[in-house]
């Protein structure tokens, strides 16, 4: 079970977080449910970046040489978590001006293509 | 470990799930703020120290502050101000 | 669309690739049992090859560090797309007093509070420094000490306030923070076009494994990143808590002081 369980948490989160992205009624929220998405992708690399009783790919106090984990997708993830942060602000900052131009935050209520 | 790992897993998969259901924004700027917690202690487990760190200094403290002060910015009424003062 | 079509469309969705994620899942190699040619490949040759111990910033700076430089230039782009979007509704004008949400008094700051942000303010900025210079040796890094330091700055406005903070942190020092930063990481990549090697190419003496300056061109693409990502966030919380100020300068001064 444990062999699996990685890959189904990665795909629950992306799920549910897809969930909460099609049935939110506010912005503000649809971009956290955004955040549980991208955890998702976080999970899934990490998980196959790992090995079993293996140390972190540190070699501080360990020599080289010592099984260790994957360092290249812990790159990836680390680089995406701060990047991931600038871009979630960026979306906030357009949500926050939306609900100054038009006072909600609704998806469904605004439809530009029927006005 | 394993079990560590396991329970971790879980964890994340109820947290993420907490975070898409607190459906009132403020709620779910604290369901964030734990949420980047037990994600930290998950990469903290999978021998992943960076990541860790960098999730712990984003998730829990960058982005929840950015979410606070953008919803206490839409609290402020700006209209009713312009009201009173007109 | 309605909610009901939208709904249906996702359960519809899920429906059709639920089977073929659950099998995609099943067939992955067992957790923790993943080959990884690459990591494996970085964690033998790394340390002997660059003088550092923490192979994720080995990765970060120098073996994907054309990578990095493109992530760099995504994080400068979104810090501008959020400055231009809430200064292009508001102006450049910091002179502003707090916002109020209707029908709450302002509530001083407590004399605890000050007292706390001033004492863990240089504590938490300190960490952050370490954090971010030891990148090559121990876990940290730029992205991580930025971050930090960025957070370590905003509790001068936790402890004094608004006015204060933005006295001790102007918005055209943090732009130039973050500029720069960017600007050191392309240069440190131009440096070895200098000496005829290849973009980014690692052309500065390695140091001695362990310490602060091991790692050569590692070391300014690191301090290039930090500053990079110390500014980009400074800048983002100085532009969203501007959001919860009232613009004096744009309406006729009204009957509040």
């Amino acid at each position: 079970m444990i062999a699996l369980l990685p890959w189904l948490v990665a795909v629950w989160l992306f799920g549910i977080g897809l969930y909460g992205i099609v049935t939110s009624r506010n912005f503000v929220h649809l971009i956290g449910c955004l955040s549980v998405v991208q955890a998702s992708t976080y999970v899934l690399l990490l998980a196959v970046g790992y090995r079993g009783g293996a140390g972190a790919p540190i070699f501080y106090t360990h020599p080289p040489g010592t099984p260790a984990v994957d360092p290249v997708v812990q790159a990836l993830v680390l680089t995406d978590i701060v990047i991931g942060a600038a871009v979630t602000a960026l979306l906030l900052a357009l949500a926050l001006q939306l609900h100054k131009r038009r006072g909600t935050l609704d998806p469904d209520e605004l439809r530009p293509l029927h006005r | 470990m394993t079990l560590l790992i396991a329970m971790l897993l879980l964890l994340t998969a109820l947290a993420g799930t907490g975070v898409v259901l607190s459906r009132t924004p403020r709620r779910q700027v604290m369901a964030m703020g734990i949420n980047g917690l037990i994600l930290s202690l998950l990469f903290m487990a999978l021998q992943a120290p960076d990541v860790a760190l960098s999730e712990l200094a984003v998730g829990t403290a960058a982005l929840p502050l950015l979410f606070v002060v953008v919803l206490a910015s839409m609290r402020m009424d700006r209209t009713p101000r312009q009201d009173e003062d007109a | 669309m309605t909610r009901t079509a939208r709904l249906l469309l996702f359960a519809l969705s899920c429906l059709v690739l639920a089977p073929a994620t659950l099998a995609l899942a099943w067939h992955m190699p067992a957790f923790g049992a993943h080959p990884l040619p690459y990591g494996e490949a970085i964690n033998a040759v790394a340390t002997a090859e660059r003088h550092v111990t923490n192979m994720v910033s080995a990765v970060n700076f120098d073996y994907r560090g054309i990578d990095t430089l493109g992530e760099e230039s995504m994080l400068l782009c979104a810090v501008t797309g959020v400055s231009v979007l809430l200064r292009g509704a508001r102006g450049e004008s910091t002179r502003a007093r707090p916002g109020r949400v209707h029908g709450q008094p302002l509530r001083p700051r407590s004399t605890a509070m000050t007292l706390i942000g001033r004492v863990a303010a240089p504590v938490v900025l300190l960490f952050g420094v370490y954090v971010a210079l030891h990148a090559m040796s121990t876990p940290g890094g730029g992205f991580q000490g930025g971050v930090i330091i960025a957070s370590g700055l905003l509790l001068a406005f936790l402890g004094d306030g608004y006015r204060t903070w933005r006295r001790i942190v102007p918005s055209h020092l943090m732009d130039a923070i973050e500029g720069g930063g960017a600007l050191l990481f392309a240069l440190s990549g131009l440096l070895g076009l200098l000496t005829g090697a290849a973009f980014l190419a690692n052309v500065l003496p390695f140091g001695e494994p362990g310490s602060v300056t091991s790692g050569g061109l590692m070391i300014p693409i690191n301090l290039g990143v930090a500053g990079a990502v110390a500014g980009g966030f400074a800048v983002l919380f100085g532009e969203f808590l501007e959001e919860t100020r009232v613009e004096l300068s744009d309406r006729p001064a009204g009957g509040d002081t």
